[in-house]
């Protein structure tokens, strides 16, 4: 597991709540669509989120704004970890 | 496709000089100089699509025009008045067929619930339509047909017969852009509008939701935000309320001195929407309000005493009694709440609910809570904060004031008179 990896899934965990995620274990592989169902209200708070701890380099409305309708149905929680350790410099990580 | 009846009704250049009267007297082109028209409303088998039309239909009929109905019969017989012209434009097939896709869309959400609104509804109910809604042309020869902005029969039926046709949005969400943010999903919207149209052998492409005659939008600016960058043929009309009459209900429980609360979901949300009736009445309980829970009564085996649970209720004459609305934000009710100056909380759930949702927390008139995974205290503080705070009333009046000055069902009859 990565450093950003363990972060976004902490910070998932925060906004969707741990006790809605017992029978889930978050890692890469998991989709915000089929398996956390994530809410509009919950993805807003998780863009806040990205953006208080990474600054505006993470725009998470411009991570889905290149996707198509199946690659935003697919989006897993390692997608959004790539994109957010492409976009920090190297020093940052 | 372009039958006999479609150059019997073309609709003929306006002359330079006026109308010649025809050599029976009458002014050519029109039903005799009565003013009498004929307006053919296309709806989906969707009671919140079909209740607008309702009352717009009945604000016609009382102005002399003739009204007729295209959709499926057994639903519409459910909502119109009794006696309304009916023409069958779904087959019994085609309709068991929506009613297992319906209980498929109630199981997804978000993005999923978009592409199967497309792919799984709205373009194969077009498909089954056409046949009917032609038909209903060929029979009723209306002046105009009004279209639900869902119902992409009706447009095509109407441009193959070259006839004037508004559109019909029963949910506002098309006009905030909702999907300006993912442009590649906007453009595949667009496509499948363009492929429906080029299968039925229309190539000059529209889209289709908007109607490039008259677009009816039953809300204004108030909720919706600025609307001034909408061509003037797109008519904020604001809310008409054309629910058929309720059922009973037991005005005795409400008692005037307390704080009274509304709490409904629409239909068809499974254990997901039975898991927020339960914590819902978690967090009711304990406060000083009283709550009608609009579900079937076996949700809430044992009701704490402030809250009364009902499988239906006259919700247009008791919203005159609540002092706030709790829903997932169905449009017909968000509106129907505003326009009696209450604020709301609303929970979405899915297709236009975040957008509308959205558009009530902007206007100032509510707040939004998760849906699946909300839990009491944050529904508790959320409905404590909409009946305390001054400011969520009257954001709300502000709504009410813009939707009583919009004109309604009279605003929407003048608009569509003038097309003819």
């Amino acid at each position: 597991m990565t450093r950003v990896l363990d972060e976004v899934v902490a910070m998932l965990v925060e906004v969707v709540g741990e006790d809605f995620l017992l029978d889930l274990e978050v890692g890469p592989d998991t989709t915000f669509n089929d398996d956390l169902a994530l809410e509009s209200i919950e993805f807003v708070a998780l863009a806040e989120k990205l953006q208080l701890r990474y600054g505006p380099a993470i725009d998470f409305a411009a991570f889905i704004a290149d996707m198509d309708l199946d690659q935003i149905l697919a989006m897993s929680v390692g997608d959004l970890v790539a994109h957010i350790e492409s976009r920090l410099s190297p020093a940052a990580v | 496709m372009n039958g006999r009846s479609s150059k019997a009704r073309r609709v003929r250049v306006p002359s330079l000089l006026g109308d010649l009267p025809a050599p029976d007297g009458r002014v050519a082109g029109r039903e005799a100089d009565s003013g009498r028209r004929r307006f053919l409303f296309v709806v989906p088998p969707l009671t919140g699509h079909v209740n607008p039309t309702v009352a717009v239909a009945s604000e016609l009929s009382r102005r002399g025009h003739r009204v007729a109905w295209a959709g499926h019969t057994p639903t519409l017989e459910g909502l119109l008045k009794p006696g309304s012209k009916i023409y069958p434009a779904e087959d019994e097939a085609f309709a068991a067929h929506v009613e297992q896709a319906r209980r498929h869309w109630t199981t997804l959400r978000g993005p999923a619930a978009l592409k199967f609104l497309w792919d799984g509804f709205i373009i194969p109910l077009g498909h089954a339509m056409m046949p009917g809604v032609q038909t209903a042309i060929e029979r009723f020869r209306p002046d105009v047909v009004v279209c639900d902005q869902q119902t992409l029969a009706g447009p095509v039926a109407a441009r193959l017969h070259d006839l004037p046709w508004a559109t019909s949005a029963t949910t506002s969400a098309e006009f905030t852009r909702p999907l300006a943010g993912m442009p590649l999903v906007e453009e595949w919207v667009r496509d499948q509008i363009g492929e429906f149209q080029l299968d039925h052998g229309i190539e000059d492409l529209l889209d289709l939701r908007f109607s490039d005659h008259l677009v009816l939008v039953f809300s204004t600016a108030a909720l919706i935000g600025d609307t001034s960058i909408f061509p003037d043929h797109f008519a904020f009309v604001g809310p008409v309320l054309g629910r058929p009459p309720g059922n009973d209900f037991p005005w005795e429980w409400l008692d005037e001195d307390r704080p009274s609360v509304l709490v409904s979901l629409g239909t068809l949300n499974g254990p997901a929407g039975e898991r927020f009736f339960q914590v819902a009445a978690e967090a009711v309980k304990d406060m000083d309000v009283q709550a009608v829970f609009v579900t079937p009564p076996g949700t809430l085996p044992d009701p704490p005493p402030n809250l009364l649970v009902r499988g239906h209720v006259p919700q247009l004459e008791l919203l005159e009694r609540m002092s706030a609305v709790i829903t997932h934000g169905g449009h017909n009710t968000v509106v129907e709440a505003l326009a009696n100056g209450l604020p709301l909380v609303v929970a979405p759930i899915r297709d236009d609910q975040p957008v509308i949702a959205r558009q009530v927390v902007a206007s100032g008139a509510g707040l939004t809570v998760r849906f699946a995974r909300v839990r009491a205290e944050e529904l508790r503080e959320a409905l404590h904060r909409v009946l305390t705070e001054e400011a969520f009333r009257s954001a709300a009046d502000r709504v009410r004031r813009s939707f009583a000055e919009a004109g309604g069902a009279g605003q929407a009859a003048d608009r569509l008179e003038k097309l003819t």
